[in-house]
Parts: C-alpha cells; structure tokens; sequence
C-alpha cells in the first residue's frame, strides 16, 4: 500500500519539477541564447575586422619592400623557379585537358546547329579569356600557394621568424616581396603557355574528333580575335599573383599551434585564394569587357 | 642595460605579465625564473621589441624601444644577440651558411672577414667538421651550440638565451652552461636567461628574477634566493625543477 502511495507523489513531484524547469527554460533560453549568440557573433566579426586590418597592413609592407628586389634578387630567381619553371607541368596538363575537352563538348553543340565551324572562335574565346588564366590561377593556388602556407608556417612555430626579426632582417621583404615579385612575373608566361596548350589541344581534337580542317579552326581563331579579349585574359594573371601570393604567405605568417596549425592555415590558405580567384575572375572579365 | 619598467601586457583576456620591472646590467649574467607558460620567453620578445607591452617601457641602453616602428629597431636588435628555444636554426642552410647568414643580410663585411668570423664561432662552439652539415644531421646540444654562435657571431653587448639547456642531456647541458659563462669572462657579454631549471640559475646567474602569476616576486642577487620567504620560491627550491 505504502509503496502504492508513493508513486502518484514521486510522479507528481517530478511533473511540478518538470514544469517548473520548462518554465524556467521558456523565460530563460532563448534571451540568453540570443545573448551568447550576439556576443559570438559581435566577437567573430571583430576578429574578421582585425585580420583584414592585419591582412590589409601586411599587404601594404609587401609591396613597400618593392625596392628592396635587388638586395634580393637571388630570392626572387629562386621563386621564380619554384613559381613558373617547375609550375609548368601542372599548367599545361590542365590547360591541354580542358582545351580537349572543351573542343568536344562545344564541337557536339555546335554540330545541332550546323555551325562547327565556329569551333575555333568559341573555343579561343573561352580559353583566351577564361578557363586559361582561371584554371592556371587555381593550379598555382594550389600548387605555389601550399608551398608558401605550409613553408612560411614552418618557418613561423619554428620561430625562424622571429629569428629573422630578432637579427635586424625584415621577414616581410626577404620572404613575401620575392614571391610576390615572382609570381607577377612569371604568372603572365604562364598565362600565355596555358592558352597556348589549351588551343593546341582543341585544334588537335577539332581536327581528329570532329573532323574539322585546321586551316577552318584556326581561320575561326586569329581574325576574330581582339584585343579586348587578350586584355581580359592577361589582366587576370597580375590580379591572380597578388591574390594568390600574399594570402598564402599571410596564412603561413599566422600559423599557431604546431604541426596541426600548419596544415590549418595551409588549407585555409588555399581556400581563400582559390575563392578569391574565382570572384576576381568573374569582376575582372565584367569590368573589362562593360569598359572596353 | 636593458630595463622594464612597469610592464603589463595582455593576451586576449588572459594578463601575462603585470607591471614587471626588472634591470640587466651590462656585463652580468640574469636568470629569469619561473614555471612554464608564466611569461618567460615573452619577456625576452619585449627586449627585442618583437612584441609591444599593453603599457610600460622597455628601455635599451637609454633608448625607449616601446613605440619605436619596426625598422628602427633593427638597428638596436643587432646590439643583443637571441637564442631561441627551439634553436630557431635556418634548416635549408648548411652550419656555415647558418652562422654566417645574418652577416651576408645586415652587415657590409668583405667575405673574408665573414669567413674568419663563421670560423672562430666553428672553433668556439667545438663542430670542426660540420661546417657543411644541415642543422637536422646535428644532436640537441650541437644545434644549440650553433645558435649561440649565430647570436655571438655579430659581437653583441648582450645575449638573451631562452631555455638554453631545456631538452638537452646532462652531458650537454653542463657544455651549454660552460659555453655561457665562459662568454663574460672571454668576451665581456651580459645576458639574459630564461630557465625553469633552479641549478642553471646557481650555476651561471649573478643575479636572478623569480616570476610568478605575471608578477616579478624576487630580484635579488642569486645567493640571496636562499633567503627569499614567498612559498613559492621556498618550494621551488626544494624541487629544483619546476613544473614543466
């Protein structure tokens, strides 16, 4: 009996307790959750703020260091090699990929409509203007802006860094401007050489895939080509290089935390570039061709 | 001289160091003591002015250091000579290249003075032989002993060393503490040590700052440590090395 009588209280007093932390919740939960979520909020966009501040401090040095390039001039070769010359695999097999398969797949629409020979203008246009810069600036992104996130991190928990701050030398124009010098060098050849296999390619497939004559393709190709679409293309490549460079080596300079954080702002590194690759794409090619 | 005066600065939220003031006279050897993660080698980056205090100064040799922009301190860097921690060697470069590097950067010298200079540091530091090994073909104690020479190598008027025996073996921690005194009685250098271990303190320090909580709680001579009453210290003493 005893035992049956406890029951209905026990249960009632853990409905009442239950209700009652309900009702607490329901005046509690979500004022301060909108609290704790404004104060993250409000905290993370200060963080934003400050590192563009940082980003935008560090950028302006790079360039500051530019007087400095024959002081360092073996630096800036030895970019210049790790940048263009030992890049050029990577550019030409993406280049000669998507020129092929562009070749094909425009090739098939243009065959619907009985104009395949417009191949070569279509094709050319992309290329020149488009996939060739972009698909190079992603290449480097990945290729030459890991190599700065991961070499610069390294260098930066090892505190060789600091060391070379603490011995009188200025890290910023004996690590950042020669790669940054290098790249905007090189990257124009290398814009130049993924247009070039691009083309190759697709003239290659027009001719063996589609059957096309290469006097067609390529009479399709030079005449129509103007200089407007030549300024959108080469225009990208100096954009790419700053783009590319200098949030990489600032993504090597905040590297914390060991070995783990190397990888975090190598990859972050890489992610940044890649995407502001793609929006610079995008508003280079609008600016230039509404203005030209 | 390098001085503090009144010296705060915060990471985040987190105080690091709490209005510390302490002096290193010139030609004397200070040991700044205190458990890991305390503010240390922090310390040191405010004497080279790698970091800037929240408030305070940081005085070198009469010169207020704390406002200063980054590219008129390079000037008064190259008067005090930084071992780091973790050596902080240049790991593409060759020994050689390594203690010479920082000559071929900042100093107009012809390539035979650089060269006698790389040479006596070889012979200082005992690695006849390594000159053309990478830093990672090195033991510990080998490395470090290449990074005094680095800071040596440009005749500085003071040393700062950042834990210059943690890691190493009793073997080569006794080279390292022989190497520093050996510096102010061969080449009238002061310096600056950062250790948590109590012997290196006895061992090589004239004078010795305990700091504890962000707060300098001693600064004395290193003999009077002994009669230092906080707890803290009488407990480091009797543990000699402190938490690492």
């Amino acid at each position: 009996m005893g035992s049956e009588n406890e029951k209905p209280t026990f249960t009632r007093m853990k409905t009442e307790e239950s209700t009652v932390i309900a009702s607490h919740r329901s005046q509690f939960m979500p004022s301060a959750f909108i609290r704790i979520l404004g104060r993250k909020l409000v905290q993370q966009l200060k963080d934003f703020f400050l590192t563009m501040q940082e980003f935008f401090l560090f950028s302006v040095r790079a360039f500051m260091a530019f007087p400095k390039m024959i002081r360092y001039w073996r630096d800036v070769l030895d970019q210049a090699t790790i940048c263009g010359t030992d890049s050029i695999p990577i550019v030409l097999v993406s280049a000669i990929s998507i020129g092929a398969l562009l070749a094909i797949e425009v090739g098939n629409l243009l065959e619907d409509f009985g104009a395949k020979t417009m191949l070569g203008r279509s094709t050319a246009l992309s290329v020149i203007r488009e996939l060739g810069p972009l698909l190079m600036g992603l290449m480097l992104s990945a290729r030459f802006g890991s190599r700065n996130g991961a070499e610069l991190g390294a260098m930066q928990i090892s505190e060789q860094i600091d060391a070379l701050r603490a011995f009188g030398t200025d890290p910023i124009a004996k690590l950042v401007m020669p790669r940054l010098v290098a790249a905007l060098i090189m990257f124009l050849p290398l814009t130049a050489l993924s247009d070039f296999a691009g083309l190759q390619s697709a003239a290659y497939m027009a001719e063996h895939y589609h059957r096309i004559d290469p006097g067609i393709f390529w009479n399709a190709v030079y005449p129509r080509l103007v200089a407007k679409d030549f300024v959108v293309g080469f225009l990208k490549a100096p954009v790419f290089a700053i783009i590319i460079t200098l949030v990489s080596c600032f993504n090597g300079f905040s590297a914390r935390g060991g070995t783990a954080g190397v990888g975090r702002s190598t990859i972050k590194g890489i992610v940044v570039s890649s995407g502001l690759v793609l929006i610079a794409n995008f508003y280079v090619s609008k600016i230039v061709l509404e203005n030209m | 001289m390098i001085e503090l005066r009144n010296v705060s600065l915060k990471y985040g939220e987190k105080e690091i160091l709490k209005k510390v003031s302490l002096t290193v006279q010139d030609n004397t050897i200070k040991a700044i003591l205190g458990p890991s993660g305390v503010g240390k080698s922090t310390i040191l980056k405010l004497m080279l002015g790698l970091i800037k205090p929240n408030s305070g100064q940081v005085i070198i040799d009469g010169t207020d250091i704390t406002g200063m922009k980054e590219s008129a301190l390079y000037g008064i860097r190259r008067k005090m000579g930084m071992v780091f921690q973790g050596n902080a060697l240049f790991d593409s470069l060759t020994i050689s290249q390594n203690l010479g590097f920082f000559l071929r950067e900042n100093m107009k010298l012809p390539q035979e003075e650089i060269s006698r200079r790389v040479t006596e540091q070889i012979q200082f530091a005992g690695l006849e032989g390594y000159e053309d090994q990478l830093p990672e073909s090195l033991s510990g104690g080998m490395r470090r002993r290449v990074a005094i020479g680095r800071a040596l190598i440009f005749k500085p008027h003071m040393i700062l060393f950042d834990e210059p025996t943690a890691g190493l073996d009793p073997v080569s921690s006794k080279k390292i503490l022989s190497l520093i005194s050996s510096l102010r009685h061969h080449n009238n250098l002061g310096a600056v040590i950062v250790t948590h271990i109590i012997d290196d303190v006895f061992n090589v320090a004239d004078s010795v700052a305990v700091l504890y909580q962000g707060e300098i709680i001693f600064d004395d001579v290193t003999e009077k440590l002994h009669d230092a009453n906080h707890q803290f210290i009488q407990s480091i003493l009797s543990d000699k090395i402190l938490e690492l």
